[in-house]
C-alpha cells in the first residue's frame, strides 16, 4: 500500500459507555502507531487517518471494538463491559498485567466471584476460589485469626501466612489488636486484616510461583496476596451505592451431651454416689454458653468519575456476634480513593486512604486452657444438674460457665489509618516514573478482668485481676519505581527499576494489675486503665516500667535508657484504685530497604521472557548478613499463537519458572544482638506486694543470622477452548525451604533456653495443582458456568537432625502431652503418639508395644502413625446460573488426605471425667472403658478430617429498572454459609485448628481441636442500591 | 518534524525531572543504613559487660525463687525420683505425657521436659552470674559474693545432677561453644567459687527472720561448702577424705557460732516467722508445695488441692506410729495414734477462729486448718468436722496403697484418693500462700556434721538424738548408716535432698514401688541424661552412659 495514493482525513467522536462518556480510552488506527485517548467528556479526534482504515476502541474493562472508517469524519461509540477482559488483568508485584501475558503462576479473582454472606475479613472473600491455596480461620469466632496457605508449609515457625500487599503498602502481617493474656483464656490472634472493609475490595491476587513472588525478595517465600481496593473510575456522573446485609447465625454442629438424669445413671455406672453429685437443676449447658445471633452490615459508597480522574468514597458499618456469648466484633471503615490526572494526563495522582475502628469483645476461650477447658469446654464439661446461678460454687476446683463468664470481661479498641499516595509521571509514551508513599498507623488496646466473683481460681477470687495492654504499629513506606515500556517491531520490552524504604514500628506497655475495689467488671476495667495511665503519665522521662505493690509507699520506676535506674521512686501523684499494678513498655523499630528490577520481553507475542531480581535489606539481620539477593526467571511459550496450533484453541500457553525467596516473618526485632532489659514483674497473690526485678540478658547475639530461602520450581500450562468457554491451567512445582529460622536450644548455657538461628534442615513442598471452568450455557437470558479447582500437595521435612515436639494436646493430666513431632523425613504437623489397640476386660486402655519390651506404655511406645494433620488435595467447585433477572450460585469445598485430633474428646469425653462428676458425651457409657482408665494421648482420638461442604449458597434478583427513576440498581440476595459439612469426624468441625501451646518449642502445630469455636451456620439477606 | 523537535525538548526537560526526581528520593532515604536502634534495651555488640550488677544480682535470686518455688523440675527431680514422692495417674487426672511416672519409676529419657528445665535453668544461673563477676560488669564485693554463690551453687547441682557442666566463658564470642567440666576440674572450680562467696559475703546471725535470710550469708556458703564437701566421693569415686569430712564439722560449728542451733516445734519452723534454723531462705510462695498434694475438696483456699503429690507407704512407715491412721484430738495437738512430731497428723475439723495473725475465718474457723501439718492418711475432715468426699461423692479417704478399681497394684489407672499426702507447709497462714520457703536449714547441717563424724569413724548416735529429742522421737540406741539416712529422711522430707541423699548412701538404685525393672541395681539412673538438643548444639558434651 502506497500512502500517495490514500485520502487522508480527520476523525473525530465520542466514546462512551452504558453510563455515559468515558474518558482515557483509547483509540487506535489499527496497524500503526497513530492514536489518542479520549478526553474528559469522551471526546476524540485523530488527524490523518486514512479512509479505509480501522479504528481500534479500547478500555481496560471493556470489549475492543474495531470500527472501518469508510470515509466517516464521525464516528461514535458505546463500549460494553467485559467481565471476562477484567478479569484477565492481573495485578502483580509493581504492575499489572494480563492473565495472557503472565508467565508466572498468578492467580486473581475479582469482586465478581468473591463469596458472599458473612464476610468479616477480605481472605474469606476467596476461601477455596483458588487452587493450592489453603485458607482457614481458625475458628467460628468473629475477627478469628486465619491461616492462608499457599502451596503447603515450607517454615516450621508459626507465621506461614503470605505477604499483604493492599494498594502497594506490604503490610507488616503482625497483630495489631494487643493480647488480653489474664492466663485464663484471652483474645485468640485476631485477624489482621479485620481493618478492611471487603465492600471495598476490587480484586485480590494471589502470587504463589516464585517468578511472581521474587519482586518481594525476603518477603516473598510464603506467597503474596495483593489486594486492591475499589475505585472511581467505572462509575461516571456521580452514583452512590448502598449494601445491606441482615445475618442470622446459629452454632452448625453441637455436642450430644448427657441429660442430668442420664449423667447420675452414668456416675452411678463408674462406681460414684449420684446423690452426692445431683444438684437437682436441668441446666443445658451447651445452649447456655451459645446463641443465635444476628448480624448487620450497611455499607454506602459514592463514586465519580469526573474524567480528569475519579473518586470513591465508603462509608461501612459491621456489627456482628459470634455464636457464643460475649463474643462480638463491630467495625466502623471509612475510605477515600481518588485519582486525578494532571499536565496533559501526562501525572497521575491517587491517594488511598482508609480509617476504621474495630471493637472487639471475646469470652475467656484459650486453646491453652488448662483440665477446666475454657468456657467452652467448661460448658461441655459442666455438671448438668448445677443450676443456673452466677453465685453457685461447684467446688472440686471446677469453673461453673456461668459464674465464670459474667464475671469475666475481655475488650479491645483498634483504630487504623492506613494511607497510600502515588504520583505517576509518564515522561515519554515509554516511560513512567512513580512515587508511592505509604503511611499504617494501628493503635490498639485491650482490657481484659476477671472480677473477684469468680470461683474457684486461685489468685483471683475475692481479689480480682486485670491487664490492660496498648499496642501501636506504624509503618512508613517510600517507593519509587521506574518503568520503561517499548515496543520494538512485533516484540514488546518492559522494564521496571525500583527502591523501596519501609520501616515498622512496634511500641506499646503491657500493664497487670491485682486487688480490685469493685467487682463490677466496666469499673475495674475504668479503675485499672486510669490507674495505669495515672501512674504512667506521673513518671517523667525514658522508662521501661513501673510498678507498686502494698510494699511500696509511691510508685517505683525502673528506667533503662539513657542510664539504668532500678526501683527509682517517683513519687504518689496519682490515685490508687487497684492494690498493686506493674506495666513495661516496649519500642522497636525494624526497616526494610530494597531494591528491584523486573524486565519483560515480549517475543513475536509468542514467547514471553521475564526476569527479577531483588537485593533486600534489613534490621532485623546483623550487618554482615544484612543484604539478600533474590533473582528468579520465567519463560512462557504462546503455543496458541502458533499455526499449527488450530483456531479452535484459544489459549494454550506454556509456562516456566524458577527463583529463590526469603521469609522473614516471625522473627521480630533485636534478635542478632545481644540486648538487656529488665525482668518481667508479677504482683503476688493475696498480699499485692510487687517485687523489684533486675537487668536480665533478653537476647544473645547471633551475628550471623539471615532470613530462610526457598528455591521454588514451576511448570504450568494454561489452556482454552472454543474462545475459552473451556479453560483451566495445571501447575506442577517444588519448593524448598533451606536454612529455617527458628528458635531452637543453642548450647548450654544461655540466658535464653530458646534461640533464634538459620538451622540446617529443609522443608520440601511438591504438588500439583488444576482448574478448569466451563460455561454450560450461553445464551441470550441465561448462562450457567461451573469451576473447579483441586490440588495435591506433599510436604517433607528432610536433613534436620534433631526432633522437636508440638501441638500440645491440653485437658486434665494432659500436661506435657502433645501430639504432633517435627523430624526428618516426615510431613511438618506429623503426628506421634501411642496406638491405641482398645480395652482390656477391666475398661483399661492397652497400646501397641513398639519398643517390643513386653508392655505397651503410652509414653514409651509413642511413634509416628504416618497421618499429618496437612491436607494432601484441596478443591472447590463453585457453580452459577443466571436466568433473566435471577441468579444462583453455589460453591462447596473439601479437603482431604489429613487427620485431627480430638483433643476435646481426650480431655473431657473420657470416663475419668464423669468418674469427675463431668458431664460427657453419651458413647462413654458404652465405649467399654472402665472407670479410673487413664487418657494418655493415642490414636483413640485421631480421626480422618475428610470433609466436604457447602459452603456458600446465593440466590440474587436483580430487579428490572427502566433507569428513569431515582434508583439505577437494585438488587436482592439471600445467602446460606456452612449450609451442610459431610464428614466422619465425631467433633464438631475438622477444619478447626486450635492453638493449643508448642511446648515453647516455636513450631507451630494444625489439625488440634481443642474445644474450639462453634462454626457457625449462617443465613444472610441483601440489599444492593444504586442511586 | 515539528513534531519531533518538540519530543526532543520535551525528553531534555523529562531527563532533568527524572533526575531530580531521583535525587529526590535518594535524599529522602540517605538515612536509611538499616542500624538497629537502642530504643527499649541496651544494646551491645556480644557481651560488654552488664550495665547494672546489682540489678542482676536481684534477677538471679528471683530466678532461684522461681526454680525452687515450682514443685515440677527441681522438686520433682530430687523428690519425685525417690521413694519419698511419687505421682501416680489419677484417671485421667495427672498422666502428663508420662512424666511424672517416669521421674519415679526411672524411665526418664533425654526428651524429658523436667530434666531438660533444670539443665536449662541451672546453666544459666552460671551464665548471668558469670555476667555479673565479669570484670567489665564492675561488680562490688557484694556482688561477687552474691554471684559465686549463685555459680558455685548452680554449678554443683549441674554436676550432681548431670555429671558434666558446660562453661561459658563470657569474654569469648557467644558464638564460641562451651567448654566441658566435670570430676576434680569442675570441684575445683565450684570450691572457688564457693571460698570467693565466704570471703566476700557478710555474716549474719541466726533468727533474723525471712527478710535477712532471702539473700546468701557467709552461713549460707559456708553450708554449702560443706554440702559440697560431704558429697565430693560420689563425683570423684573413692571413700570420703577424712580432711574433708572434718571440714565439714567445723564449717557446721562456724554456722553454731553465729546462733544458728536446732529448735522445737517442727512445723512452726515453715511458718514466715523468724526462727534460729532458717539459713537460706526464698521468697517463694509455698502453693505449690501445699496444694500439689491436697485434694480437690480438701480446702477451700487456693481453690482446692491438685490431687497428685503422695508418698510411698514405706517411707511413711520410716516414722514412728500407726500404719493406718495419724491422727489428731479434737485439741488438734495431742496425737492419737502414737505419731511422732514430724508425721504431723489429720484434724478432726478447723480450728476456731481467734484473729490470729495470718489466719482468716471462715465460717467461724481458721481457714484451711481442716488440713493438718505432715501425712494425711485416711478420711479427711472439712472445718464443721464433717466427713469430707471426693468428686464422686464417695468418703475422701488417702490410702496407703496405689491400686485401680479392680483393686490390682497401678501407677497408671488409680481414683482420686490413692496415696498418702505430706504437708510440709500449712495453707491455714496467709491464705495458703506464704512467700517463704526454706533452702538451707540447720538441722540439715546438724545431721551432715553428725554425717561426717561417722564417715571419718566417728559415733554419731548423740548428735542424732539430739535432734531426735527436740523432735519428740524415741532415741536411738546406736546409730547405723541406715539410721541416718533414715533420720534424713525424717528431718528433711520435702526439701529436696532425697535424691542426693539417697545417691549418697549408695541407696537411689534400689528397689521401690514401680521402680522400672532396668533401673533397678543401674548405677547409670544416678545421673541425669544430658537433653538430646544439646548433644547436638555443642559436641563437646558427651551422653551420660545407660541413654
Amino acid at each position: 500500500m502506497s500512502f500517495g495514493l490514500v485520502q487522508a482525513q480527520d476523525v473525530s467522536g465520542n466514546v462512551s459507555d452504558a453510563n455515559g462518556p468515558l474518558p482515557g480510552a483509547s483509540v487506535l488506527v489499527k496497524g500503526t502507531t497513530n492514536g489518542t485517548q479520549s478526553d474528559f467528556d469522551g471526546n476524540y479526534t485523530l488527524n490523518d487517518v486514512a479512509s479505509e482504515a480501522t479504528l481500534v476502541f479500547s478500555y481496560i474493562g471493556y470489549s475492543t471494538v474495531e470500527v472501518p472508517v469508510n470515509g466517516q469524519s464521525t464516528i461514535n461509540i458505546v463500549l460494553e463491559e467485559d467481565a471476562e477482559a477484567l478479569e484477565e488483568v492481573v495485578i502483580i508485584g509493581y504492575g499489572t498485567t494480563t492473565v495472557k501475558d503472565a508467565t508466572g503462576a498468578v492467580t486473581a479473582v475479582s469482586a465478581d466471584d468473591f463469596n458472599a454472606g458473612v464476610i468479616a475479613s477480605p481472605e474469606q472473600l476467596i476461601q477455596g476460589k483458588t487452587a493450592g491455596v489453603n485458607i482457614q480461620q481458625s475458628s467460628g469466632e468473629p475477627g478469628a485469626g486465619i491461616s492462608i496457605n499457599i502451596r503447603g508449609s515450607s517454615s516450621v515457625r508459626a507465621n506461614n501466612n503470605p505477604l499483604f500487599v493492599v494498594d502497594g503498602i506490604p503490610l507488616s502481617g503482625e497483630n495489631t489488636t494487643p493480647g488480653g493474656a489474664t492466663g485464663l483464656g484471652g483474645s485468640s490472634v485476631r485477624n489482621p486484616l479485620n481493618f478492611l472493609n471487603p465492600n471495598d475490595i476490587e480484586s485480590i491476587s494471589i502470587l504463589k510461583d516464585a517468578s511472581a513472588t521474587a519482586i518481594y525478595g525476603s518477603r516473598g517465600s510464603n506467597g503474596v496476596v495483593i489486594i486492591t481496593t475499589k475505585s472511581g473510575r467505572s462509575r461516571t456522573a456521580g452514583n452512590w451505592d448502598f449494601a445491606s446485609t441482615l445475618s442470622i447465625s446459629t452454632p452448625a454442629n453441637e455436642y450430644d451431651l448427657l441429660s442430668p438424669s442420664e449423667f447420675l445413671a452414668g456416675v452411678s455406672q463408674f462406681g460414684g454416689d449420684p446423690s452426692a453429685v445431683d444438684f437437682g437443676a436441668n441446666t443445658n449447658w451447651q445452649d447456655f454458653i451459645t446463641r443465635t445471633s444476628a448480624s448487620q452490615s450497611q455499607n454506602l459508597s459514592y463514586s465519580n468519575n469526573y474524567g480528569d480522574g475519579n473518586v470513591r468514597a465508603t462509608f461501612g458499618y459491621t456489627s456482628q456476634y459470634g455464636v457464643v456469648e460475649k463474643t462480638d466484633l463491630e467495625r466502623i471503615t471509612g475510605r477515600l480513593n481518588i485519582q486525578h490526572r494532571f499536565l496533559d494526563d501526562k501525572l497521575l495522582v491517587g491517594v488511598q486512604s482508609s480509617i476504621s475502628r474495630v471493637n472487639d469483645e471475646t469470652a475467656p476461650l484459650a486453646g491453652g486452657a488448662g483440665f477446666r477447658g475454657d468456657v467452652l469446654g467448661a460448658a461441655y464439661s459442666a455438671n448438668p444438674t448445677w443450676p443456673l446461678d452466677p453465685d453457685f460454687e461447684p467446688g472440686g476446683s471446677l469453673i461453673h460457665p456461668q459464674n465464670f463468664l459474667v464475671n469475666t470481661q475481655n475488650r479491645s479498641i483498634t483504630d487504623r489509618i492506613l494511607v497510600n499516595g502515588s504520583a505517576e509521571y509518564s515522561f515519554t509514551p515509554e516511560l513512567k516514573g512513580k512515587i508511592n508513599v505509604g503511611y499504617d498507623l494501628a493503635e490498639g488496646q485491650n482490657t481484659s478482668v476477671l472480677g473477684g466473683n469468680i470461683n474457684g481460681l486461685t489468685g483471683i477470687q475475692n481479689q480480682g485481676f486485670g491487664v490492660y495492654n496498648t499496642l501501636e504499629r506504624e509503618s512508613y513506606l517510600l517507593e519509587g519505581t521506574l518503568n520503561y515500556n517499548k515496543d520494538i517491531g512485533d516484540d514488546r520490552l518492559d522494564v521496571l527499576v525500583g527502591y523501596s524504604f519501609q520501616d515498622f514500628r512496634t511500641k506499646g506497655r503491657n500493664a497487670a494489675g491485682r486487688g480490685f475495689g469493685t467487682a463490677d467488671l466496666d469499673q475495674m476495667g475504668r479503675d485499672l486503665r486510669s490507674t495505669v495511665n495515672a501512674a504512667g503519665n506521673s513518671v517523667g522521662g525514658r522508662f521501661q516500667q513501673y510498678f507498686y505493690g502494698t510494699n511500696h509507699t509511691t510508685l517505683q520506676v525502673n528506667r533503662l535508657l539513657p542510664t539504668v535506674v532500678a526501683g527509682e521512686s517517683a513519687g504518689n501523684n496519682f490515685v490508687r484504685l487497684v492494690q498493686g499494678i506493674t506495666a513495661d513498655t516496649f519500642d522497636n523499630t525494624d526497616e526494610l530497604q530494597s531494591f528491584f528490577a523486573r524486565v519483560n520481553y515480549n517475543l513475536n507475542d509468542k514467547y514471553l521472557f521475564t526476569g527479577t531480581v531483588r537485593a533486600d535489606g534489613s534490621s532485623r539481620f546483623g550487618p554482615d548478613s544484612q543484604y539478600g539477593y533474590f533473582p528468579s526467571g520465567a519463560i512462557a511459550w504462546k503455543l496458541s499463537e502458533e499455526d499449527f496450533v488450530g483456531d479452535n484453541v484459544s489459549t494454550l500457553k506454556l509456562r516456566v519458572s524458577a527463583g529463590l525467596t526469603g521469609n522473614q516473618d516471625g522473627l521480630g526485632y533485636g534478635n542478632f544482638v545481644a540486648r538487656q532489659r529488665f525482668g518481667g514483674l508479677g504482683i503476688q497473690n493475696d498480699t499485692y506486694e510487687v517485687n523489684q526485678n533486675g537487668l536480665a540478658i533478653v537476647a544473645t547475639d547471633v551475628p550471623d543470622l539471615k532470613w530462610e530461602e526457598t528455591l521454588n520450581f514451576n511448570v504450568g500450562f494454561d489452556f482454552g477452548f472454543n474462545l475459552d468457554r473451556l479453560s483451566g491451567s495445571i501447575d506442577v512445582y517444588r519448593s524448598e525451604t533451606n536454612d529455617q529460622l527458628l528458635r531452637l536450644p543453642p548450647a548450654a548455657p544461655a540466658v535464653d533456653p530458646f534461640q533464634f538461628g538459620n538451622f540446617d534442615a529443609a522443608i520440601l513442598n511438591q504438588g500439583i495443582e488444576f482448574a478448569i471452568a466451563y460455561d454450560f450455557i450461553q445464551a441470550e437470558n441465561s448462562t450457567f458456568s461451573a469451576s473447579f479447582n483441586i490440588a495435591y500437595n506433599e510436604n517433607e521435612v528432610q536433613d534436620f537432625g534433631g526432633a522437636i515436639n508440638t501441638g500440645a494436646v491440653n485437658g486434665q493430666g494432659l500436661s506435657g502431652a502433645f501430639a504432633q513431632r517435627l523430624e526428618s523425613g516426615r510431613s511438618i504437623f506429623s503426628y506421634y503418639m501411642a496406638i491405641f489397640e482398645g480395652f482390656d476386660s477391666s475398661g483399661f486402655p492397652i497400646y501397641q508395644d513398639v519398643d517390643g519390651n513386653g508392655t505397651g506404655d503410652p509414653i514409651g511406645d509413642q511413634t509416628f502413625i504416618g497421618e499429618d494433620a496437612l491436607p494432601d488435595v484441596t478443591a472447590g467447585l463453585s457453580l452459577n446460573y443466571n436466568i433473566n433477572n435471577w441468579d444462583v450460585s453455589a460453591y462447596l469445598n473439601g479437603q482431604f488426605g489429613f487427620s485431627v485430633y480430638n483433643n476435646t474428646a481426650n480431655g473431657l469425653f473420657t470416663s475419668g471425667s464423669i468418674t469427675n462428676a463431668r458431664n460427657v458425651t453419651p458413647d462413654v457409657l458404652t465405649s467399654g472403658e472402665g472407670a479410673g482408665a487413664s487418657a494418655d494421648v493415642s490414636t483413640r482420638f485421631l480421626e480422618k478430617g475428610d470433609f466436604v461442604r457447602l459452603q456458600n449458597a446465593t440466590i440474587g434478583y436483580n430487579v428490572p429498572l427502566s433507569g428513569d427513576g431515582f434508583l439505577t440498581a437494585l438488587r436482592f440476595s439471600v445467602t446460606g454459609q456452612n449450609l451442610f459439612l459431610i464428614t466422619d469426624y465425631s467433633g464438631l468441625d475438622p477444619e478447626i485448628t486450635v492453638a493449643t501451646g508448642d511446648l515453647g518449642s516455636g513450631v507451630p502445630s494444625r489439625g488440634i481441636d481443642w474445644s474450639g469455636f462453634p462454626n457457625p451456620r449462617t443465613v444472610t439477606f441483601g440489599l444492593n442500591a444504586s442511586f | 518534524m515539528r513534531h519531533s523537535k518538540k519530543l526532543l525538548i520535551m525528553k531534555r526537560n523529562q531527563l532533568k525531572l527524572i533526575f531530580v526526581t531521583f535525587l529526590a528520593v535518594a535524599g529522602l532515604v540517605s538515612c536509611t543504613n538499616l542500624e538497629i536502634e537502642e530504643t527499649d534495651s541496651i544494646i551491645t555488640e556480644g557481651f560488654q559487660g552488664l550495665a547494672d550488677p546489682s540489678s542482676t544480682v536481684d534477677e538471679l535470686y528471683n530466678r532461684l525463687t522461681g526454680q525452687y518455688g515450682n514443685q515440677s523440675n527441681w522438686f520433682a527431680l530430687q523428690e519425685v525420683t525417690t521413694d519419698a514422692a511419687i505421682i501416680p495417674t489419677r484417671g485421667t487426672d495427672w498422666g502428663d505425657n508420662g512424666e511424672w511416672r517416669n521421674l519415679h519409676n526411672h524411665a526418664w529419657n533425654s526428651e524429658h521436659p523436667q530434666i531438660n528445665t533444670i539443665w536449662n535453668d541451672f546453666n544459666a544461673n552460671q551464665l548471668i552470674a558469670s555476667q555479673v563477676l565479669d570484670s567489665r560488669s564492675n561488680p562490688t564485693a557484694q556482688n561477687v559474693g552474691d554471684a559465686s554463690f549463685v555459680r558455685g551453687l548452680s554449678m554443683w547441682l549441674t554436676l550432681d545432677n548431670f555429671g558434666q557442666i558446660p562453661f561459658r566463658d563470657v569474654t569469648l564470642p557467644s558464638s564460641a561453644l562451651p567448654e566441658v567440666l566435670s570430676g576434680q576440674a569442675a570441684l575445683d572450680f565450684i570450691l572457688a567459687d564457693v571460698d570467693a562467696a565466704i570471703s566476700n559475703l557478710s555474716s549474719l546471725s541466726a533468727g533474723q527472720g525471712a527478710d535477712a535470710t532471702i539473700r546468701a550469708s557467709k552461713e549460707a556458703a559456708k553450708y554449702l561448702k560443706a554440702k559440697i564437701l560431704l558429697n565430693k566421693h560420689v563425683y570423684l569415686g573413692g571413700t570420703p577424705d577424712s580432711g574433708d569430712m572434718s571440714q565439714v564439722m567445723s564449717l557446721v560449728d562456724d554456722i553454731a557460732g553465729q546462733g544458728y542451733a536446732l529448735q522445737a516445734g517442727y512445723y512452726d519452723l515453715f511458718r514466715d516467722t523468724a526462727d534460729n534454723e532458717t539459713i537460706w531462705s526464698l521468697r517463694a510462695g509455698t502453693g505449690n508445695r501445699i496444694y500439689n498434694g491436697l485434694h480437690y475438696n480438701s480446702t477451700a483456699l487456693g481453690g482446692g488441692g491438685w490431687n497428685g503429690f503422695s508418698t510411698l507407704a514405706e517411707y511413711y512407715d520410716l516414722f514412728e506410729g500407726d500404719a493406718e491412721f495419724n491422727r489428731l484430738d479434737t485439741d488438734l495437738v495431742t496425737a492419737l495414734d502414737g505419731q511422732e512430731e514430724r508425721r504431723g497428723g489429720v484434724p478432726p475439723g478447723g480450728t476456731p477462729f481467734t484473729g490470729r495473725p495470718g489466719t482468716e475465718d471462715l465460717d467461724g474457723f481458721e481457714n484451711g486448718s481442716n488440713v493438718g501439718d505432715g501425712f494425711l492418711i485416711n478420711q479427711q475432715y472439712a472445718l464443721d468436722g464433717t466427713p469430707l468426699q471426693d468428686r464422686a461423692g464417695a468418703p475422701l479417704t488417702f490410702k496407703r496403697d496405689f491400686v485401680d478399681g479392680t483393686g490390682a497394684s497401678s501407677f497408671i489407672n488409680n481414683d482420686e484418693t490413692t496415696g498418702i499426702r505430706f504437708m510440709k507447709y500449712n495453707p491455714r497462714y496467709d491464705g495458703g500462700f506464704t512467700s517463704h520457703e526454706i533452702v538451707f536449714r540447720y538441722a540439715d547441717a546438724h545431721l551432715m556434721k553428725a554425717e561426717a563424724l561417722w564417715r571419718s569413724g566417728g559415733d554419731p548416735t548423740s548428735l542424732v538424738n539430739d535432734l531426735r529429742a527436740i523432735r519428740g522421737a524415741t532415741p536411738i540406741g546406736s546409730v547405723t548408716e541406715q539410721d541416718l539416712i533414715d533420720e534424713r529422711g525424717r528431718e528433711l522430707n520435702a526439701e529436696t535432698w532425697r535424691r542426693n541423699d539417697l545417691i549418697r548412701f549408695g541407696q537411689f538404685t534400689r528397689d521401690w514401688l514401680f521402680k522400672e525393672a532396668a533401673a533397678i541395681g543401674n548405677p547409670d539412673k544416678q545421673l541425669f541424661p544430658i537433653p538430646a538438643a544439646q548433644l547436638l548444639a555443642n559436641p563437646a558434651l558427651i551422653q551420660n552412659p545407660g541413654y
